[in-house]
């Protein structure tokens, strides 16, 4: 666990696992089949527990997106400015993750997909406008 | 049985605010911020600790400020006592008309504490642990708040400029307050040159932070008569929670908003045209942008226009945050909205006085997930 990342959390430490195979990967209820994120002990649909991590397709669409000028924790201080993005996956849930400028300047409803990274020994997704 | 459309329609009353010096209270606890605040609330309504049957302690937003812990420096035993972790004052509000409606408790006193500004609270670090959110980089309130700006600009065509109108029109109000914390003038072109903090948010959309401390208190109605001021009713209430939080449109655009808006005119009777003084807790200008569109006092994705034609600065026919709010006033997490919402309603505003103020509400929210409303008025039949 970092102080940012929960890496080891019990329930979402599976996310991560499944970055550093190079896939995207999310909950699905066992019971109603429901897509959740954030990952969650439960399904909020029908209070199910019964649950499987499944890989959904690494692209979607920027609903929204913010640039940060200022460090709000000192981890974040070198990578300012840094972009981060709400994308709505193409298999449904809306997923916050950071978005890797380094070229066109991201606009709402832009077409985006994911690629894994290892930031000091993080596993992460970073979006990038395709 | 026949069914009461608002029940708690002047049936209770603030007869007491207070507050401290909201700026910096260097090594002062959160519990004797509040008591200090406590103490004036009760002589502004004519009464002392022995007095009170009730306390509702707000927790504050970096711990402490509990019921235990501001009891112990009240010094008194009462049949009522609660603690509330989230703030605004309106849910402590809220919970204390239900005390007093239900016969708990006849007079209670609302505590609210802060010294996250010599305290150094870490408002970028994730209030609840690292998240999903958080490992994006996702931190402090003006992250989602600019993402939801940012949509609404997308979607609704809101500019720089017309966004900026609020953060403007609360200086301009704030500089008629000698309390307030920014007098410096921010004209439209002052805000525009700022650079971005967490684009599209600039420093003047995001609150401050600062210590103080603000008590209320309430009584009954039959009560509030033999009290020094003039009695100001709550004519309504409402809250609506979006607490399951996900990471979707639903918690960042708070839809739910309205649900709560709908609630408390439903039951209240009243729509927007009859607010004379309007109160948006605002952490991020966003919260005003939001909650003017979903409590009705503009049309949804109209609030840019809106805030362009200046209905909200000093002269409009909606006056928002008249001692300046969050964003220029001090941070208190809303609560000095509500003691100048009395103010306003008794007519102790001094240069900012309105022109005699007949209703007043106020709008707020626990972050992303709580929303709650009161109307608050100086006629006890308001709302009925």
């Amino acid at each position: 666990m970092t102080d940012l990342s929960p890496v080891d959390d019990p329930v979402a430490g599976r996310f991560f696992e499944a970055v550093k195979a190079g896939k995207l990967a999310v909950q699905r209820c066992d019971s109603c089949e429901a897509l959740r994120w954030p990952p969650l002990p439960g399904c909020p649909e029908c209070r199910s527990r019964a649950t499987t991590w499944v890989e959904v397709a690494p692209s979607g669409t920027i609903w929204s997106f913010v640039v940060y000028h200022r460090a709000f924790q000192s981890a974040l201080a070198a990578q300012i400015p840094y972009t981060v993005a709400m994308i709505q996956l193409d298999d449904g849930p809306y997923m916050i993750g950071r978005l890797t400028r380094d070229g066109n300047p991201p606009v709402v409803g832009a077409r985006t997909h994911a690629e894994f990274v290892d930031v000091d020994g993080v596993p992460a997704v970073h979006w990038k406008i395709v | 049985m026949s069914t009461v459309r608002n029940p708690v329609a002047g049936r209770v009353a603030i007869v007491g605010v207070g507050h401290t010096v909201q700026g910096e209270l260097p090594g002062q606890s959160v519990e004797e911020i509040a008591v200090d605040a406590a103490v004036l609330a009760m002589a502004d309504a004519g009464l002392d600790a022995s007095d009170l049957d009730g306390l509702i302690a707000c927790k504050s937003v970096q711990g402490g400020g509990n019921d235990v812990a501001v009891g112990q420096l009240l010094g008194v035993n009462l049949p009522y006592v609660q603690s509330l972790d989230y703030g605004t004052c309106n849910f402590s509000l809220h919970l204390a008309v239900m005390a007093v409606m239900s016969g708990m408790a006849e007079t209670i006193l609302l505590t609210y504490g802060a010294n996250a500004r010599t305290g150094k609270f870490d408002f970028g670090k994730p209030m609840y642990g690292a998240d999903m959110a958080s490992a994006a980089g996702l931190v402090h309130i003006a992250g989602r708040a600019g993402l939801a700006l940012q949509r609404h600009k997308a979607i609704y065509g809101t500019t720089d400029e017309q966004f900026g109108m609020l953060a403007v029109g609360q200086r301009l109000w704030a500089q008629k307050n000698p309390g307030a914390i920014f007098q410096k003038p921010l004209t439209m072109e002052d805000y525009l040159a700022e650079p971005y903090m967490v684009e599209p948010l600039r420093r003047s959309d995001v609150t401050m932070i600062s210590d103080g401390g603000v008590a209320v208190v309430v009584t009954t109605a039959e009560r509030a008569k033999d009290m020094p001021h003039q009695p100001v009713y709550v004519s309504g209430i409402s809250e609506y929670a979006g607490v399951r939080g996900e990471h979707n449109p639903e918690n960042l655009m708070r839809p739910w908003l309205r649900d709560s808006a709908s609630a408390i005119w439903a039951s209240t009777g009243l729509r927007p045209a009859d607010v004379d003084a309007l109160y948006i807790q605002d952490p991020t200008a966003l919260w005003s942008l939001q909650m003017l569109e979903y409590y009705g006092f503009c049309g949804i994705g109209e609030g840019g226009p809106f805030l362009a034609e200046r209905h909200t600065f000093p002269g409009g026919d909606l006056p928002l945050n008249t001692h300046g709010g969050q964003l220029s006033d001090s941070y208190t997490w809303g609560w000095m909205h509500v003691v100048e919402a009395i103010r306003q309603l008794r007519g102790d505003a001094g240069e900012r006085q309105l022109d005699s103020p007949k209703i007043g509400m106020y709008c707020s929210s626990h972050g992303f997930v709580k929303a709650a409303a009161s109307v608050l008025s100086t006629d006890s039949s308001v709302g009925r």
